[in-house]
């Protein structure tokens, strides 16, 4: 089946708050995790964190409003669409916090207030991102929201590529949305999965970092003038060993990347590079080099991105798919900062070091707990 | 062709001063398995779910496609309350019970499934969302079975639960949890087309061609999300003989019997 192009795009991470100066940053190896500290706990947490440079107050929901419309105008521009098409333009939205911030906030202000009538969850449903993504773009088109936790925009990436394969639009918009939250970070520190610093594969990784990071894809049938890069297919499996842990043997990641391959029409052998998942995580890395292992052989050159934005969680598939992405239009595959000692059980080596970016196909890599995997796979033109 | 090939239903309206009715001895009838800290969001996609497989196998690929409008309501709430309210880190399970995917894993592990699994929302039209993606897959030959279920649970007092939805005193108050089974190589069962149409005309045009079949169109009311799913099994399990046609945007699914 044909891909569909990746036409226009926009990016707000750690990195920056546009998408070629974001890919500038990680090609530079530009790494800035800050510290979080979780004041209004009755116990305070302390965390590193990557957040998007706006100089704003980190959890301050209205951040969308004011940092979405410049994302999501760049893609759509860049894709040159017209107003015709802005109008119709199917959404699909991948996203593991949408309006929680809000809610946190409207509760927080009922009970400061006293008046005994403080409501839990003031704002409810998964639609905040899509009606204002409308509210931006002028747009009336039918929209679908993901919330598969960490693989919801590279899901949403999926659908709108078959929509697209299916001949139901002739354009798309992708986005993906995670920006800093009370419940997210609070959350992670109770799971005890976080660690002060991103080291993917390596022997002393401990943890993720969060981060935050706001991006869109226009995918399209036509290249329009940005043209080069493909989504060509991609994969969804279910892992039912345990909702917060990738089953260790990696068989289901081996699964989800053989499927993936297929839907590509390209052999293990052909694979020109592969973004990994690497949450630096230690189950959570263990078995994505054990379904890696599973299908390459050798293993293809393999980088994590992670160490540049942080772990965008249910945004992460299309934040990372436009660094990527961009990245290889430049003829590189970034370097893994944060690798430094082998693990021998895993006997998996991330790039130190740049290496050139050939045309051919790429792969990209997302676990969620819920035990939702997802690989994508892209085409860079020769 | 695909068709509809099995129904899963569960539906409750809710009385203000009771407590929610208990699901455990539903999901026994059921021959549902036994899960620990699981909440009430998963309870009743297993039990709709079950209903809706049993005494099938499905087959391992079968794609899982859930929608709601709310989610998972009273972990969310439980979550809020500690963070806020009480300033504690939330409870591990309650924090991963309010994750969309959380359900869908639950669903998949007891049916045996390691396919495709989607948890998506659209206010209103949530059913009809996941309805199309599974549609859009089994087109598409991705998957050739696809379980598809719309879960909505409230959470306690309903009181709350209505002002958090703009809803009236008083306004009944319902749990559902409804599914279908679409496979492309049956033979038996109701027959499910679906069409795109460009716009709200072409739409209408489309319509008129269909004057003795039973339609929906954008629902409305306090479990809105469920309704269309409610709807759908529960005209079906009746034998629609004229069919149904259910309206999502400008797309139109057509139950053929």
């Amino acid at each position: 089946m044909a891909g569909a192009y990746l036409r226009g795009t926009g990016l707000a991470c750690a990195l920056g708050l546009e998408a070629e100066s974001c890919v500038s940053a990680l090609l530079q190896g530009r790494v800035k995790p800050s510290r979080v500290r979780l004041e209004k706990l009755s116990e305070p947490a302390e965390l590193a964190y990557y957040r998007i440079p706006d100089g704003a107050e980190l959890f301050d929901p209205q951040r969308f409003e004011r940092l979405l419309p410049a994302v999501l105008r760049a893609a759509v521009d860049e894709a040159g669409l017209t107003e015709a098409e802005r109008r119709v333009l199917p959404l699909f939205i991948g996203s593991s916090c949408f309006s929680i911030g809000f809610s946190e906030r409207a509760y927080a202000a009922a009970l400061a207030a006293g008046t005994g009538a403080a409501l839990p969850m003031p704002e409810v449903g998964y639609d905040y991102l899509a009606g204002l993504t409308r509210r931006i773009l002028g747009s009336n088109g039918p929209h679908w929201t993901w919330n598969t936790a960490c693989t919801s925009s590279a899901n949403a990436l999926l659908g709108a590529l078959r929509a697209l394969q299916l001949g139901w639009c002739r354009h798309a918009l992708v986005l993906g949305a995670e920006l800093a939250n009370l419940t997210t970070l609070a959350g992670f520190t109770g799971l005890q999965l976080l660690a002060d610093a991103v080291r993917p594969f390596d022997a002393r990784r401990s943890g993720m970092v969060l981060g935050e990071g706001l991006a869109v894809v226009v995918l399209s049938l036509e290249p329009g003038s940005a043209g080069g890069m493909k989504l060509l297919g991609g994969a969804n499996n279910c892992d039912s060993h345990s909702v917060t842990v990738t089953h260790p043997d990696g068989q289901t990641v081996s699964a989800v990347l053989t499927q993936a391959l297929a839907t590509a029409g390209v052999p293990p052998g052909e694979v020109r590079g592969l973004r990994a998942h690497g949450t630096s995580s230690p189950g959570g890395d263990t078995a994505e080099a054990m379904g890696l292992k599973r299908v390459f052989d050798p293993l293809p050159p393999v980088t994590v991105l992670k160490p540049y934005l942080g772990h965008t969680l249910g945004a992460c598939g299309v934040n990372e798919l436009v660094l990527f992405a961009g990245a290889l239009k430049r003829g590189q595959l970034p370097v893994t900062p944060g690798f430094e000692q082998r693990d021998a059980a895993l006997a998996l080596e991330p790039i130190t070091r740049p290496a050139p970016a050939p045309a051919g196909v790429y792969l990209l890599n997302h676990f969620g707990f819920g035990g939702n995997n997802t690989v994508l796979a892209l085409e860079k033109a020769p | 062709m695909i068709r509809v090939t099995a129904l899963g239903h569960y539906f409750a309206p809710l009385e203000d001063d009771a407590l929610l009715p208990p699901l455990q001895a539903a999901l026994k009838e059921a021959g549902r398995g036994q899960y620990r800290r699981i909440d009430r969001f998963v309870e009743l996609a297993l039990l709709g779910a079950g209903r809706c497989a049993a005494g099938r196998k499905l087959a391992p690929d079968c794609g899982l496609y859930l929608g709601s409008g709310l989610g998972p309501m009273g972990d969310n709430v439980r979550v809020q309350q500690q963070l806020v309210l009480e300033r504690f880190v939330p409870m591990p399970f309650n924090f991963i019970n309010i994750l969309g995917s959380n359900a869908g894993f639950y669903v998949a592990k007891d049916l045996g499934l390691s396919g495709q699994n989607y948890f998506v929302s659209r206010r209103g039209a949530s059913f009809e969302a996941a309805l199309e993606l599974a549609v859009m897959d089994l087109e598409l030959g991705v998957v050739r079975q696809a379980l598809v279920g719309v879960v909505e649970d409230v959470s306690l007092p309903l009181a709350e639960h209505r002002l958090r939805q703009g809803l009236a005193p008083g306004t009944r108050l319902a749990e559902g949890s409804h599914w279908l089974l679409l496979e492309t190589s049956a033979e038996e069962g109701c027959k499910l087309e679906y069409t795109r149409h460009p716009d709200a005309v072409s739409l209408q045009l489309a319509l008129s061609t269909f004057p003795e079949v039973e339609r929906r169109g954008a629902p409305t009311g306090p479990f809105h999300d469920s309704l269309t799913g409610a709807w759908v099994t529960e005209r079906l399990r009746a034998g629609a003989p004229q069919g149904l046609i259910v309206t999502a945007g400008t797309g139109l699914f057509h139950f053929r019997p």
